[in-house]
């Protein structure tokens, strides 16, 4: 039991484990009440592929659009994919020789979360995006699936001029979190949402830092913020970086 | 240095285990591979052993231990074809 009790702590570290708990508390209260912990990331886009030719001629993205079949098989609510739509999301799928294994989505113009009542405001429209819902179908994740797609959606992005995708993670996914940091990702600020029914409190490291809403027409606007390090650091290529004889 | 060896090598070096690694366990339930590194695992085989691997050949079933990555090391050197 006591064990159980100490395991956020030990998995999140004390903070974290703690706003865990306290939304695990919440939760079991009423389910209209959360408390939501998010990391904001920006993660550079690498001029090289992550993978070889051979590989990544294998996986190939396409653009989809409202009523293209894949969509019913995505795991978010009909209502949700409808809205992102609305908000000029572009949903990229991939495919595995024509096989459907997964997607991502961006928004080149700012992001509405859907999750709280929040838009990210990207710093530099011109070359950055946000990136969400990343989902790759559990029969393909330990095979080419994330880094396929990232690394198809690196060579889409770049084809647009775009050098910095933002992203928000809720911070318990510990698993997101490791991932987004071997592309070189790194946290820009850190967001806490209060949801108590109706009203939401947000408590962010970026601009406005505060706010509250009491209807849904009030949304957070964070502005992120571009970090002064040089995009484009990411580990590329993944081939021959490890290549290591081991005699 | 035995092949079963230079893969021991490399698990240990790239992910920093230190535990017993036995040809039978199971590398992603153990979570001593990720969705992310299993790839990069996969290009190093290849490099290593000089064998030109399939995108459909990179699943749990030819990458998740040891022995299965020999397996599937033999099978591409003709002894044999998994899955």
């Amino acid at each position: 039991m006591l064990a159980r009790m100490l395991s956020p702590f030990e998995e999140f570290g004390p903070s974290a484990g703690a706003i865990y708990c306290a939304d695990r508390i919440l939760q079991r209260l009423s389910p209209k009440l959360r408390l939501y912990f998010y990391e904001l990331l920006e993660q550079p886009i690498p001029e090289e592929p992550l993978l070889p030719p051979r590989l990544a001629k294998c996986l190939e993205l396409r653009e989809i659009h409202a009523g293209a079949p894949e969509l019913a098989r995505m795991p978010a609510r009909p209502d949700i994919k409808a809205s992102r739509f609305r908000q000029e999301a572009i949903c990229l799928a991939a495919f595995l020789k024509d096989e459907f294994v997964g997607h991502i989505w961006f928004c080149f113009r700012g992001y509405q979360e859907d999750e709280v009542r929040c838009t990210f405001l990207l710093p530099d429209e011109k070359h950055s995006v946000f990136d969400f819902d990343l989902y790759v179908f559990p029969e393909h994740r330990l095979g080419l699936g994330f880094v396929g797609i990232w690394n198809a959606a690196n060579a889409f992005l770049r084809s647009r001029g775009v050098h910095r995708s933002y992203s928000r993670l809720t911070r318990f996914n510990l698993a997101s979190r490791q991932a987004h940091r071997r592309l070189g990702a790194r946290c820009i600020g850190r967001m806490l949402v209060l949801q108590l029914g109706k009203a939401e409190f947000t408590l962010a490291t970026l601009p406005p830092y505060v706010h509250v809403s009491l209807s849904d027409r009030d949304r957070a606007q964070l502005k992120l913020r571009a970090s002064r390090n040089v995009p484009g650091q990411a580990r590329g290529r993944l081939v021959g970086q490890h290549a290591r004889s081991g005699n | 240095m035995s092949e079963l060896q230079i893969l021991s090598d490399y698990i240990r070096s790239e992910t920093g285990y230190e535990g017993e690694l036995s040809p039978e366990l199971d590398l992603l339930e153990k979570h001593i591979l990720d969705s992310f590194n299993i790839v990069q695992w996969a290009m190093f085989i290849q490099e290593q052993f000089k064998i030109d691997l399939e995108a459909e050949e990179l699943v749990r079933q030819n990458l998740s231990s040891l022995s299965r990555v020999m397996a599937l090391i033999d099978s591409k050197r003709g002894q044999g074809k998994p899955n």
